[in-house]
């Protein structure tokens, strides 16, 4: 006999099956739990604002998972929202896709392009992450991190706008490096990311700009106090490239808190510091994100 | 190669014929899992798993552990009916009858 | 104060050294008593666990009980002795999967939860149990 475990909302229940493999064998939920992290801003697997080498959803390298997301960001005088979906294939490959909003709310007006209140800019990020070597959590007497390397494709759709304030181009892609692990004795998960990019606000105002137009190189980095199986403590800080004149740009960091009720469900609660963005400084406030799936 | 199948076809049957004495320890089970042998023999007890077995027997003999590719041989020196069981695996079950 | 720096970083390198822990966890996991009633709590749970009991049927647990409290007890550097089968010929011919090594982490963790472990503590002794993933899982 064949035992199948599927993770249900209500629990770990275990379907015994014919001894052929079925395919719901393969969200098999096996992982431990918080292992495939949550979903940074971009939709990949990681922290809020960092990527981390760990790859998304419960399934262990025999199977998959999967999970939706939904974050908003709660500024001063901007919201940021994203919704997306990400699929983690046995532990190896990891492939997402996630829409953002950013509402400028009274700024687009303030700057003088025409722009009436509440103007948006969206993006489609469009992410892949490969697992190279090493593993987070089972290596406990190894010092090789995981290390997984990935892209994010994104695509703006104002271009306009974007050539109005400086930009150069309203789409473009995001290479990383992420080396994820987990100090099991000391309750403590550290991340390390190496970006590529020349995103300017994540994408959000468009790829490169007249102050600079090439790929810099930007760090990302989080650390984790695990309190318990379910509640996790921590911080992150993301450097950024500054390409456009008009709108300098600042490291954003945060301090989160994230509860995963279950293998179904997370929530992280933060409070975010974008910097600057565009003509408004100190752009701090609360970042919540939502996680479903298995 | 065809004479090792051969023998290796020929082997179970005999063991039901005429009582001699090999016993397989495969997939957690003896197989054959009863056996009729004449009173001095001995039993071979090969390990084809791929656990770590031992045998006992109340009374007649306890073994050492053997790991998948070594046998052991014990001898019954009684006539009866005895049980042969592993400490490590409970469920393994061989009836001897010893005439 | 030249030396203090490399002594004082090598030091922080070694709290943090991929096997090498605090020498008290025996003693903070109750020592040998609450080895075993973290070893009976801990059977109780893959016994009752429908992904991994099948895992257990065979098996002798009298003996499979006492063979987990000497080990148990050595890992967490206790004075105790292991002498039984390594890990690697013990579980081969399970054929184990990760996610049946991870149940048996949640059903432990589950256990020590139960006795009143500090998830702190708890996590010192599986970062040690965690290496065995290599030779115990097959599939």
């Amino acid at each position: 006999m064949r035992l199948t475990c599927l993770a249900l909302a209500a629990g770990l229940v275990c379907l015994v099956g014919p001894v052929a493999a079925q395919p719901w064998d393969l969200l098999d939920s096996g992982k431990l739990l918080a292992t495939g992290g949550v979903s940074q801003i971009e939709g990949a697997g990681g922290g809020g604002l960092a990527n981390w080498a760990l790859i998304t959803g419960y399934g262990t390298r025999d199977g998959i998972g999967a999970n939706l997301h939904y974050t908003t960001v709660l500024l001063p005088d901007y919201r940021l929202q994203s919704a997306g979906v990400a699929i983690g294939l046995f532990d190896r490959l990891e492939l997402s896709y996630a829409w953002q909003e950013f509402d400028t709310q009274d700024v687009g007006a303030a700057l003088g392009l025409g722009l009436g209140r509440g103007f948006t800019f969206h993006q489609n990020i469009f992410g892949a992450k490969l697992k190279l070597i090493g593993d987070a959590v089972y290596e406990q007497d190894e010092w090789l991190p995981q290390i997984s390397i990935g892209l994010q494709h994104k695509e703006n759709d104002r271009g306009a706008i974007i050539g109005a304030i400086g930009g150069r181009s309203d789409e473009g892609t995001d290479y990383y490096l992420s080396a994820s692990k987990l100090f099991l004795a000391q309750s403590l998960l550290l991340n390390a990311t190496w970006r590529q990019t020349r995103a300017n606000q994540f994408g959000i105002l468009g790829f490169g700009g007249d102050k600079q137009d090439s790929y810099s190189a930007q760090f990302e980095g989080s650390a984790a106090y695990l309190f318990s199986r379910r509640f996790a403590v921590g911080a992150e800080l993301r450097t950024k490239p500054s390409n456009l004149s008009i709108a300098r740009e600042q490291n954003a960091w945060d301090v989160f808190a994230a509860y995963f009720f279950n293998k179904n469900v997370s929530a992280t609660l933060a409070y975010a510091d974008l910097g600057s963005i565009v003509i408004r400084e100190n752009q701090r406030g609360a970042y919540l994100s939502l996680q479903a799936g298995l | 190669m065809k004479k090792l199948i051969l023998i290796l076809l020929v082997l179970p049957a005999v063991s039901f014929a005429q009582g001699t004495n090999v016993i397989n320890q495969k997939g957690r089970r003896f197989i054959p899992a009863e056996v009729t042998i004449r009173q001095g023999q001995s039993l071979t007890v090969t390990n084809n798993d791929e656990f770590i077995h031992q045998i006992y027997s109340e009374g007649l003999f306890d073994s050492a552990e053997r790991r998948p590719g070594q046998n052991i041989v014990e001898d019954f020196p009684r006539s009866g009916t005895f049980e042969v069981r592993c400490h490590i695996h409970p469920k393994m079950k061989l009836i001897v009858h010893v005439n | 104060m030249k030396k203090a720096i490399p002594v004082s970083f090598a030091m922080l390198l070694a709290l943090t050294a991929p096997g090498i822990s605090q020498d008290t966890l025996f003693a903070d996991m109750g020592g040998q008593a609450g080895i075993d009633r973290i070893v009976e709590a801990s059977v109780e749970n893959y016994l009752a666990d429908p992904c991994i009991k099948a895992v257990f049927e065979e098996s002798n647990m009298d003996r499979v009980r006492a063979q987990f409290k000497i080990q148990f007890c050595q890992i967490a550097g206790g004075p105790c002795q292991y002498t039984g089968h390594g890990m690697a010929e013990a579980h081969k011919g399970l054929h184990l999967t990760n996610a049946d090594f991870n149940a048996v982490v949640e059903d432990l963790q589950d256990a020590m939860d139960k006795v009143g472990l500090p998830f702190a503590t708890q996590n010192r002794f599986l970062a040690r149990l965690a290496p065995m993933q290599r030779h115990v899982v097959t599939k």
